[in-house]
């Protein structure tokens, strides 16, 4: 099986006020052609620099130490130029980012910030065209106004609609890998299981790849065929999306899982102890595509 | 006891492209204590109503009132103390130029909360609550990861001391173990101190189990308001239920009860 992305022993460390911390502790990850793979786990466990690094952004970042392989459909990003790298990002690769403020512009409308990234495939598109599109894109996410949402700056857009014009830009060039990170907190459920299904069904259609970031455990049930849990910096299990949720077998996993609050109603779940077990050894359930 | 009152509230934005009526003719009311839920569609108004409560945005018309009396558009330090924000974005709400325990002392030195020679042991106090190490008082917001930074944002809220907190998807970006424990704290801190919390967030297994009353808002409007309970036992107006027809679960006993309140029977 041949892997569009694939990463081995992915080690990252900052330096910092008091000398080096390391944050990822040797990561194997892969994902193959059209594959949707989710990871879960801790916040401030190494989900997003893990994303970042795939991007190539963190190898620019000068208190920043990553080692390790990462290959992208055949390319070894950690030996890339800078420029190639640069080259692959909203083209061969898209992200979805965390936080809309780093994936949005402040200072440019919608329509603008669409155009460019559509400019990055085909230099040539004049901004009739880019819009064209654009309000094709935003119509399959529900906006319902994207002529208004063309015009509009980002900060004249809710938390959600933002979220939802951010997929629709992701995906505007077909890349083959998206880096989707919390793609669905700003939605409300029924814009969200919408959403995902047509991201769903756009990644399906053009073969796209998908590492999905996501603490919504419900969402990702649905959307990945496979899931890998992080745990402070190291991946504590791995396997297809039903034997994880069916059969969770390490103690992180496990206290993720009963942690969930549950529309039926029991209270807020009890919080346990942070326990040795959490740093057991990997459990792995085979099956999937990698 | 009612502490919030916001009576026939609108708000309407002029772009180019014309008017957008954000908020239309909001009416309700929160007890001192109470935790009310705001739940809604995308692009309902909710945070545009959380602006109007915090005084960041001055109403259309329409009247806010806390503790009895009318809110000024212009607040003065006791309001802008006793009603905390913590926002939808943690990003923008944090300064970059500052680090995270400068953040959230910045209220402290402000409201001349505690002694001063305190105040660093309570920055880090607020930080530890919410399960960050007191050395992240040292770090800069960018370094965060982005629940690290939804923490902060709740630390500094809560260091002021509020009677109301606003709380615009608080948990969003945390995993659910840290989300429960964040939740304890909140539901902790409203018993012991008497707090009171607009809550608002898509996250409907979380308003099940910290809400006491929940409204529904959609296109600009309350549609729904309604004891925890009632909404998820027999919701009325059929956008609530087609909300909680969308929720992803994760057992079959949250399958069979969402299927059976999205039929409405
Ligand atoms: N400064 C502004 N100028 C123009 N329109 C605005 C402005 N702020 C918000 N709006 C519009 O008001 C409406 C309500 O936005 P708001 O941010 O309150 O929604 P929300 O319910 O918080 O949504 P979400 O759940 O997506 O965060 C949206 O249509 C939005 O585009
Ligand atoms: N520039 C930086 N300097 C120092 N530490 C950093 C920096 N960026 C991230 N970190 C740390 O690296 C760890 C991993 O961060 P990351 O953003 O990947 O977490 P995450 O798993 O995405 O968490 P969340 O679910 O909260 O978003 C965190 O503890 C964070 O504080
Ligand atoms: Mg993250
Ligand atoms: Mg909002």
């Amino acid at each position: 099986m041949t892997h569009l992305l694939d990463i081995r022993d992915l080690h990252l460390a900052f330096k910092g006020l008091s000398g080096l911390t390391e944050v990822l502790h040797g990561i194997d990850l892969s994902i193959a052609a059209g594959e949707r793979v989710a990871l879960v786990g801790e916040s401030g466990s190494g989900k997003s620099v893990t994303a970042r690094i795939v991007l190539g952004l963190l190898q620019e970042m000068r208190n920043a130490r990553v080692t390790g392989r990462v290959a992208f459909d055949g390319a070894d990003v950690m030996t890339m130029a800078q420029k190639d790298r640069a080259a692959l990002r909203g083209t061969e690769m898209s992200m979805i980012f965390q936080d809309p403020t780093s994936s949005l512009n402040p200072t440019f409308t919608i329509g603008n910030q669409f155009a460019e990234v559509m400019r990055r495939r085909d230099p040539k598109l004049d901004q009739a065209a880019c819009d064209a599109r654009a309000t094709e894109m935003l119509t399959e996410v529900s906006i319902p106004d994207p002529g208004r949402v063309l015009a509009n700056y980002p900060f004249q857009l809710s938390g959600g609609m933002n979220q939802r014009v951010m997929i629709a830009m992701a995906l505007v060039n077909n890349p083959k890998l998206l880096l989707a990170d919390e793609p669905g907190t700003a939605l409300d459920v029924s814009v969200q299981a919408q959403t995902l299904r047509l991201m769903h069904d756009l990644v399906e259609k053009h073969h796209t790849a998908v590492l999905f970031i996501s603490h919504n455990l419900g969402v990702v049930r649905e959307f990945a065929d496979r899931v890998y849990v992080i745990y402070r910096g190291r991946i504590v299990e791995t396997g297809p999306t039903d034997a994880i949720f069916h059969s969770p077998g390490h103690a992180y996993t496990r206290a993720l899982m009963d942690a969930v609050p549950r529309i039926t109603g029991a209270g807020l779940p009890a919080v346990p102890e942070v326990s040795d077990d959490f740093l057991a050894p990997m459990v792995r359930h085979d099956g999937g595509a990698s | 006891m009612t502490l919030l009152s916001v009576q026939n509230l609108t708000k309407t934005f002029q772009t180019p492209s014309g008017p957008v009526h954000a908020v239309r003719d909001v009416s309700f009311e929160v007890e001192r204590g109470e935790c009310l839920a705001v739940v809604g569609e995308s692009g309902s108004g909710k945070t545009t109503l959380a602006n109007m409560i915090l005084g960041i945005l001055g109403a259309t018309s329409g009247e806010i009132r806390f503790d009895g009396a009318t809110l000024p558009a212009k607040r003065g330090p006791v309001h802008r103390r006793a009603i905390q924000f913590v926002q939808q974005n943690p990003l923008s709400a944090l300064n970059p130029k500052r680090n995270i325990g400068a953040s959230v002392r910045l209220g402290l030195d402000t409201y001349a909360i505690g002694p001063r020679a305190d105040r660093w042991l309570k920055v880090e106090e607020a930080l530890e609550e919410v399960g960050l190490p007191r050395e992240m008082r040292q770090r800069a917001p960018s370094s965060l990861s982005g629940g690290q930074r939804q923490r902060v944002g709740i630390a500094r809220a809560l260091a002021c001391e509020p009677e109301l907190v606003v709380l615009d998807e608080p948990t969003s970006a945390l995993d659910v173990l840290v989300q429960a424990r964040v939740l304890r704290l909140l539901n902790d801190l409203r018993a012991r101190k008497k707090l009171t919390y607009v809550f608002i967030t898509h996250d409907l297994a979380v308003v099940r189990n910290v809400a006491d009353r929940v409204a529904v808002f959609k296109a600009g409007q309350l549609v729904e308001l309604g004891r925890t309970e009632q909404i998820f036992s027999a919701p009325e107006h059929p956008y609530t239920r087609s909300l909680i027809g969308a929720v992803p679960v994760v057992d079959d006993a949250e399958l069979e009860l969402r299927n059976k309140l999205a039929e409405g029977t």
